[in-house]
C-alpha cells in the first residue's frame, strides 16, 4: 500500500513556517489552559491567597502565584453547605438520559432514513435539521409554556426532554452520515445467513459505533454544559451544575473559591469522558470490511 | 439441494423493467450460470431468488414451493456477495459461524462446522483474524466458507472473483467448480465474464436488456448462438460480423460482399430456408475459424491488408482492413505478415453464421 503522507520538500519559507506554527501552537496551548490551571489552583487556596497576584511586567513575582497552603475546604463546603452531590446526580441523570433517549431513537431514525425511500424523504429530513436552525432562546418561551402546561417544568424528565428535543435531530443528522458508509451488502448477508431486519439492523451497530460514539460526548456536552434550559426549564426540582456553580454568585459576597472548586467539579468529568471515548472517535471499523 | 424454477418473473423500478418474463429451470444439483453485461438483469434476478427484492410479477419456486413471499432466511439459500460483505468486527471463525448461530446451532456443531468448512478451503491459520487483516483471496474464501457452512437448499454466487487478480481468478474458478461438484448443491452463479460462465457452468442463461437470450449448455452457447447480440458476447476475442448480400446462383446461395463471394454448404442453404433469400444479412465469424495467409490460397478468398498484429503468447491475433471494415484472425505465432502488407483470409464455412440483418436471430 502506498503511504498516506503528503510528501513534502523542504524550502526556506517552510522551514519558517515551521517556526511559526510552532509558536503559534505554543501561544495556543497557554492561551487554552491557562485558564484551567488558574481555576484548578485557585480552587485549593484560601480567598485571600487567590487574590495574590504579582504586579504588571513583575515576572519574578510569579512565585507569589504558588505561594499557598492547599486547602480542600471549597471541596468539602460544596457537598456540605451546599447540596452539589444531588446537582451532579441531576446532571448526570439529565445529560445521560436525553444520550441514551437521542442515540436510541435516532439510530432507529438514521437507519430508516438512510436504507428506506419513501416519499418526502428528502423533505422530512431537511425538516429534521432545522429544527435547530433557530436558536434556543428564540423557542425558550414558548417551549416554557408548553412545559408548565405539561407540569414538567423543576422535573428531570422535563429537561431530560428539552434537551432530547434539541439532541434528536443532531442524533439523526450524524447517524445517517455513518449508515451510509455502512454497505447495504452487510446487512443483506445477515438476511441471507438467518437473521430478521431488526436483528439486521443491530447487526451492523458495530459498524457505527464511532458515529454513535461521537455522539453520545456531543449530546452529552451539551446538556452537561447547557445553563438556559437548566436555568429555565430545570429551575428548582432539576438543578443541574452550572446553575448551581451561578448560584454561588450571590449580592452580598462572591464565593470565588468555592466557584473554582465547582468549575473543576463540572470540567473534570467531561474531560475524563474525553479520553475515554477517544479511541471510539478515532477508529474506523468498516475497514476492510468490503471490497470498494 | 432443490430445483429452481424461474416462472414468467418480472422486476420493474419504477416505470423500468429490469427483468422481463423470465423463465429458468435450473435442475437440482447443477451449476447456472447468469451471464449478461452490467444492468442485463442478473443482479436483479439473483436478489430476487435470495428475496432480497420483491419480485413484480411472476412466480419462484424452490422444488414445488412458492419463495416469492418468503423473507430471506426462511429461504434456505446461501449467497456470497460481489463485496465478499464479511462482518468487519468479527473474526474469520465467527464471520463463518455466523449462520450456525443465528440458527442456534450447539457450539460443538459449530465447532465442526466452520473447522471443517476451513479446512476444505485452506484457510484453517486464519481463523482467528479479522476480514481488515486478510487479502483479496482470502475474504472470499471466507465468504464462501460462511456460504457453505449452513448446507443450503441453493448457492447464490454474484460476481464472487471478479475483484480478484487474473491468475487468482484462474485458481478460484476451478475451486468454485470442484466445490460445487463435491457439495453437490444447486448453485447459482451470477458473472459479466463469459470465460467464467464457460468454464464452470453446467447451462448458461445469457441475459440482455432484462431479457433471457438463451438457455443452454457452454458449448451450445458458444458453437450455436441463437441471435447476433449472444454470438457477440460470448467469445474471446469477439466474433466479426460482416454485412453481406445474400445471393441465388444457379443451384447454390451465395453470400456476397464487395469484397469476396462464398457459397454456402448445402446444408445451411436448407437452413436459411429461402427466408432471407436475395437479401442482406450479417454473416458472423469467429477469429480462430479464419485462417491467414499471404499468398491466394483459393478463388474464394478475401483479400485484405494487416492493420496492426498482437502476439498473445501462444497465439497471434491479426486485425484486417476489408475494404471498409476491419476483422480479426486469429493464427500462430510464427505468421510473417507485417502491418500494411497484403493478405488473404479463408473462411471455415462449418463455422460460420448467418444471421438476419433486422432482429438478429440465427439462421445456424
Amino acid at each position: 500500500m502506498a503511504s498516506r503522507d503528503v510528501v513534502s520538500y523542504d524550502t526556506p519559507l517552510s522551514r519558517a513556517l515551521k517556526v511559526l506554527a510552532g509558536l503559534f501552537l505554543a501561544l495556543y496551548l497557554v492561551w487554552t489552559l491557562l485558564p484551567f490551571f488558574v481555576m484548578f489552583v485557585s480552587s485549593f487556596k484560601d480567598l485571600l491567597e487567590a487574590f495574590k497576584l504579582p504586579a504588571v511586567g513583575d515576572w519574578a513575582g510569579i512565585t507569589v502565584f504558588f505561594e499557598f497552603t492547599p486547602t480542600f475546604k471549597h471541596y468539602t463546603s460544596l457537598f456540605t453547605e451546599n447540596s452539589f452531590g444531588t446537582y451532579i446526580l441531576n446532571s448526570l441523570i439529565a445529560a445521560g438520559g436525553s444520550a441514551v433517549i437521542s442515540v436510541i431513537f435516532g439510530s432507529l431514525a438514521a437507519y430508516s432514513l438512510s436504507r428506506v425511500d419513501f416519499r418526502g424523504k428528502q423533505d422530512l429530513f431537511f425538516w429534521i435539521i432545522s429544527t435547530r436552525m433557530a436558536p434556543v432562546v428564540a423557542v425558550m418561551v414558548p417551549l416554557y409554556a408548553i412545559f408548565r402546561s405539561l407540569d414538567l417544568v423543576g422535573t428531570l424528565p422535563g429537561l431530560i426532554l428539552a434537551y432530547t428535543t434539541f439532541n434528536l435531530p443532531f442524533a439523526i443528522w450524524i447517524l445517517k452520515g455513518f449508515f451510509d458508509n455502512v454497505p447495504f451488502a452487510i446487512e443483506e448477508a445477515q438476511m441471507v445467513d438467518g437473521s430478521t431486519r431488526f436483528q439486521a439492523f443491530r447487526s451492523i451497530l458495530p459498524l457505527v459505533a464511532p458515529g454513535i460514539g461521537a455522539f453520545v460526548v456531543l449530546c452529552i456536552l451539551f446538556a452537561w454544559n447547557d445553563f438556559l434550559f437548566a436555568a429555565i426549564i430545570g429551575s428548582g426540582g432539576a438543578k443541574t451544575l452550572p446553575v448551581a456553580t451561578r448560584e454561588l454568585v450571590q449580592p452580598q459576597n462572591i464565593q470565588w473559591g468555592s466557584i473554582m472548586a465547582a468549575g473543576v467539579v463540572t470540567t473534570a468529568p467531561m474531560m475524563l469522558l474525553g479520553l475515554v471515548i477517544r479511541k471510539y472517535l478515532v477508529t474506523g471499523l468498516t475497514m476492510g470490511a468490503v471490497k470498494e | 439441494m432443490a430445483t429452481v424454477t424461474i416462472k414468467n418473473v418480472w422486476k420493474y423500478y419504477g416505470e423500468t423493467p429490469a427483468v422481463k418474463d423470465l423463465n429458468i429451470t435450473c435442475p437440482d444439483g447443477s451449476f447456472v450460470s447468469i451471464l449478461g453485461p452490467s444492468g442485463c438483469g442478473k443482479s436483479s434476478t439473483m436478489r430476487m431468488l435470495a428475496g432480497l427484492e420483491h419480485i413484480s410479477a411472476g412466480d419462484i419456486l424452490f422444488d414445488d414451493q412458492r419463495v416469492n413471499d418468503l423473507a430471506p432466511k426462511d429461504r434456505d439459500v446461501a449467497m456470497v456477495f460481489e463485496n465478499y460483505a464479511l462482518y468487519p468486527h468479527k473474526t474469520v471463525y465467527e464471520n463463518i459461524a455466523n449462520p450456525l448461530r443465528l440458527r442456534k446451532a450447539s457450539e460443538d456443531t459449530i465447532k465442526a462446522r466452520v473447522t471443517g468448512a476451513a479446512k476444505l478451503l485452506e484457510i484453517s491459520h486464519l481463523l482467528e483474524r479479522r476480514p481488515h487483516e486478510l487479502s483479496g483471496g482470502q475474504k472470499q474464501r471466507v465468504a464462501i466458507g460462511r456460504a457453505i457452512v449452513r448446507e443450503p437448499k441453493l448457492f447464490l454466487f454474484d460476481e464472487p472473483i471478479a475483484h480478484l487478480d487474473a491468475k487468482l481468478r484462474a485458481h478460484m474458478r476451478g475451486e468454485i467448480k470442484h466445490l460445487q461438484r463435491s457439495l453437490g448443491t444447486t448453485m447459482i452463479y451470477v458473472t459479466h465474464d463469459q470465460l467464467e460462465a464457460l468454464s464452470m457452468a453446467d447451462y448458461i442463461a445469457v441475459m440482455h436488456d432484462g431479457e433471457l437470450q438463451q438457455w443452454g449448455t457452454p458449448a451450445e452457447i458458444f458453437n450455436h448462438p441463437v441471435n447476433a447480440w449472444v454470438a457477440g458476447f460470448v467469445g474471446e476475442p469477439a466474433m466479426n460480423f460482416l454485412t453481406c448480400d445474400i445471393k441465388g446462383q444457379g443451384d447454390d446461395v451465395l453470400l456476397r460482399h464487395s469484397n469476396f463471394e462464398i457459397p454456402l454448404l448445402p446444408g445451411q442453404v436448407r437452413q436459411l430456408n429461402g427466408a432471407a433469400q436475395a437479401g442482406t444479412a450479417r454473416m458472423g465469424v469467429r477469429p480462430d475459424a479464419l485462417s491467414i495467409s499471404m499468398t491466394r490460397p483459393d478463388e474464394a478468398a478475401m483479400q485484405g491488408e494487416i492493420f496492426v498484429n498482437e502476439l498473445l503468447g501462444g497465439d497471434m491475433l491479426v486485425e484486417v482492413q476489408l475494404d471498409d471494415c476491419r476483422i480479426r484472425v486469429k493464427t500462430t505465432p510464427e505468421f510473417e505478415g507485417k502491418p500494411g502488407e497484403n493478405c488473404f483470409l479463408s473462411v471455415n464455412r462449418d463455422k460460420w453464421h448467418v444471421f438476419d440483418a433486422g432482429d438478429g436471430h440465427a439462421y445456424f
